[in-house]
């Protein structure tokens, strides 16, 4: 059988590199083609997953709807055997229930349990404005906005199925929180900081016995300025630049805020995820200023 | 009762189904549609999803919240509306799932695909759901090639085993912001179901009769992005086999009917027909002129606009 594990993120907070890292475990001689990732694992507001199964049109259903058949999609997705041991999937969606009140994701029935990977709201700002082509503040607003959705349009079909996310802070209590699937915390900052064992001890968790040879050699295909240099040379397949041709690996790094954003920027995203901030360990401003003073 | 025409089989139903060919005549139909009892279960399954079951001749598709369909022998769909179902739910289910499984059940090889008529012959525009092929199709009437097929088409064979496309699509089904880009406020009629913002719309140009056409070029959709540049190139002819059974219209099916063979035989007659490309281009409203003009390109260079119309 082919043991489903989420990997569960707010968006910008390091999935896909996580997903490169595991994808690249396999590699023996060169990185893994970024662009040869999709059929691995795929994403749980996918639709083709969601066709397949339940063989409908999704186009032709509300985002409700589908919502309230994405549950019976992931208990067929666990059911399948794709001759793999694990199959990582990734989902964006905040841990919550359809309007018939089972959990969307279907608790144990689904995936086994869970990875979440968060990130520094503040780090998570500028990388969601460039993705969404937005500003900064407008990137700040949607991480404070509880109804804030992935591909929720209405007037076309959006890629891909509707995402819940809540607001950042929201996200990760949600997963957190929940009490259907085990879930391992992962910070981006202790994977940049600290790549190959922190990715090691995610996999373990997830049940997959992996060697530091093999994660180090991983890391070292999956490393950011090679990510870039194949992005550069041939795009990102998951990845629609507009105009500008902006990055989708853009910066990758840790505590860039404190060069990106404004005083008055920080301070929005301090008052507004304070708490959540201080639960994941992320010292905020005023902390230092103690710190500094004592 | 209503008479439809579709892959050139007569439809009776008692509830109306915007989009297709109004068929006349009281002959018995090929395929009859009716309100009635549907069982929520199907016991000894041959094979099943979440909302479906199947056994060779039967085939049972539950739609949450909308109704169940019951399939039997490729001849009959019996439907029950839950209580929470509107108006017209029904007739976008009957089109948008049932009637392409029906199809599968009679072992006729069935596409997900949107088409225009190009001198004479059907061009075909395959893809997933959401991959444009609606949009294309219709911007295609706009520029006067007629709309043979929209979202599902039937390929059947004439007596020297050369493809044959019937003309079934009458309305083309977009959503509001494809029908503003491509300015056809005026030519939008009513919601495919109340609840979206997906309308049927009345083409520029429809297939004046219901004549079978020939096949002509079958282009699968991609979106030209990352390493994927805008192109239309052919694929061999493995992958080109790929291509048209993952764009059967319920590719999933074809294995649990056993029908593998009849698309491994399609590629070989599409092949020598029309040929099948993979068109690559950017998922944007104003790439769409530039994308008919490669098409237009494409098809002076393979003699496609050539000939008597």
């Amino acid at each position: 059988m082919t043991r489903l594990v989420w990997l569960a993120s707010y968006p910008k907070s390091g999935n896909t590199w996580f997903r490169l890292l595991a994808a690249n475990l396999s590699a023996a001689n060169e990185p893994v083609d970024i662009n040869d990732m999709g059929e691995r694992g795929g994403i749980a507001s996918g639709r083709d997953a969601f066709e397949f199964h339940t063989l409908l049109d999704s186009g032709l259903l509300t985002h409700d709807e589908a919502d309230t058949l994405r549950p019976r999609v992931y208990e067929s997705m666990a059911r399948e055997d794709d001759g793999e041991d694990l199959r990582l999937v990734k989902a964006h969606d905040a841990y919550l229930t359809t309007a018939l009140g089972e959990p969307l994701l279907v608790g144990a029935r689904g995936a086994e349990r869970a990875i979440l990977i968060v990130r520094d709201p503040r780090d998570v700002a500028p990388s969601l404005a460039n993705h969404r082509k937005i500003g900064l503040d407008a990137a700040i607003d949607f991480m404070a906005d509880p109804t804030a959705c992935f591909a929720a349009a209405t007037r076309a079909q959006p890629l891909q199925l509707r995402q819940r996310l809540l607001d950042w802070s929201g996200h990760a209590a949600s997963w957190l929180d929940q009490a259907d699937l085990p879930v391992h915390l992962v910070r981006y900052e202790d994977l940049r900081l600290a790549t190959s064992a922190t990715f090691v001890a995610a996999m373990a968790f997830a049940g997959r016995e992996v060697s530091v040879a093999d994660a180090e050699r991983a890391v070292e295909f999956a490393r950011f300025d090679r990510l870039q240099a194949q992005e550069r040379e041939r795009g990102f397949i998951e990845w629609r630049p507009r105009g500008g041709g902006a990055l989708f690996f853009r910066r990758g790094e840790a505590q860039a805020w404190r060069r990106e954003l404004t005083a008055e920027q920080v301070q929005r995203i301090e008052s507004a995820h304070g708490p959540m901030m201080r639960r994941l360990g992320y010292a905020l401003s005023a902390d230092e200023g103690v710190q500094q003073a004592v | 009762m209503y008479r439809y025409r579709i892959a050139g089989l007569t439809v009776s139903s008692d509830v109306e189904i915007p989009g297709l060919h109004a068929a006349a005549g009281d002959e018995a139909a090929d395929v009859a549609i009716a309100l009635g009892a549907v069982q929520e279960r199907m016991d000894e399954a041959a094979a099943s999803g979440p909302n479906w079951a199947m056994t060779p001749g039967a085939f049972l598709l539950r739609v949450p919240g909308i109704a169940r369909f019951w399939l039997t022998g490729g001849a009959a769909i019996t439907y029950q509306p839950e209580p929470e179902a509107a108006p017209g739910d029904i007739a976008a289910f009957l089109t948008g799932a049932t009637f392409g499984i029906l199809l599968h059940q009679r072992g006729l090889v069935v596409l997900h695909a949107s088409g225009v008529a190009v001198n004479g012959h059907a061009v075909l525009f395959l893809g997933p759901s959401g991959a444009g092929k609606s949009t294309l199709a219709t911007a295609l009437a706009q520029r006067g090639y007629p709309l043979v097929t929209d979202d599902f088409c039937v390929v059947g064979a004439d007596g020297a085993g050369r493809p044959l496309i019937h003309p079934d699509g009458r309305l083309p089904k977009l959503w509001a912001q494809a029908i503003r880009h491509l300015d056809l406020a005026d030519r939008q009629g009513a919601a495919v179901r109340g609840r979206l913002s997906k309308f049927y719309v009345e083409p520029p140009q429809v297939a004046a009769s219901p004549a079978p056409l020939p096949c002509g070029p079958v282009y699968a959709l991609r979106e030209a992005r990352g390493p994927v540049r805008p192109g239309i190139e052919r694929p061999n002819i493995v992958d080109a086999a790929l291509l048209l059974r993952r764009n059967a219209y319920r590719a999933r099916l074809i294995k649990q009917m056993g029908q593998d063979e009849l698309y491994f035989r399609l590629a070989a007659a599409v092949g020598n027909a029309g040929g099948v490309f993979q068109l690559s281009r950017e998922l944007d409203f104003a790439a769409m002129p530039r994308v008919i003009d490669a098409l237009e390109r494409h098809w002076a260079e393979i003699g496609q606009l050539a000939g008597a119309a």
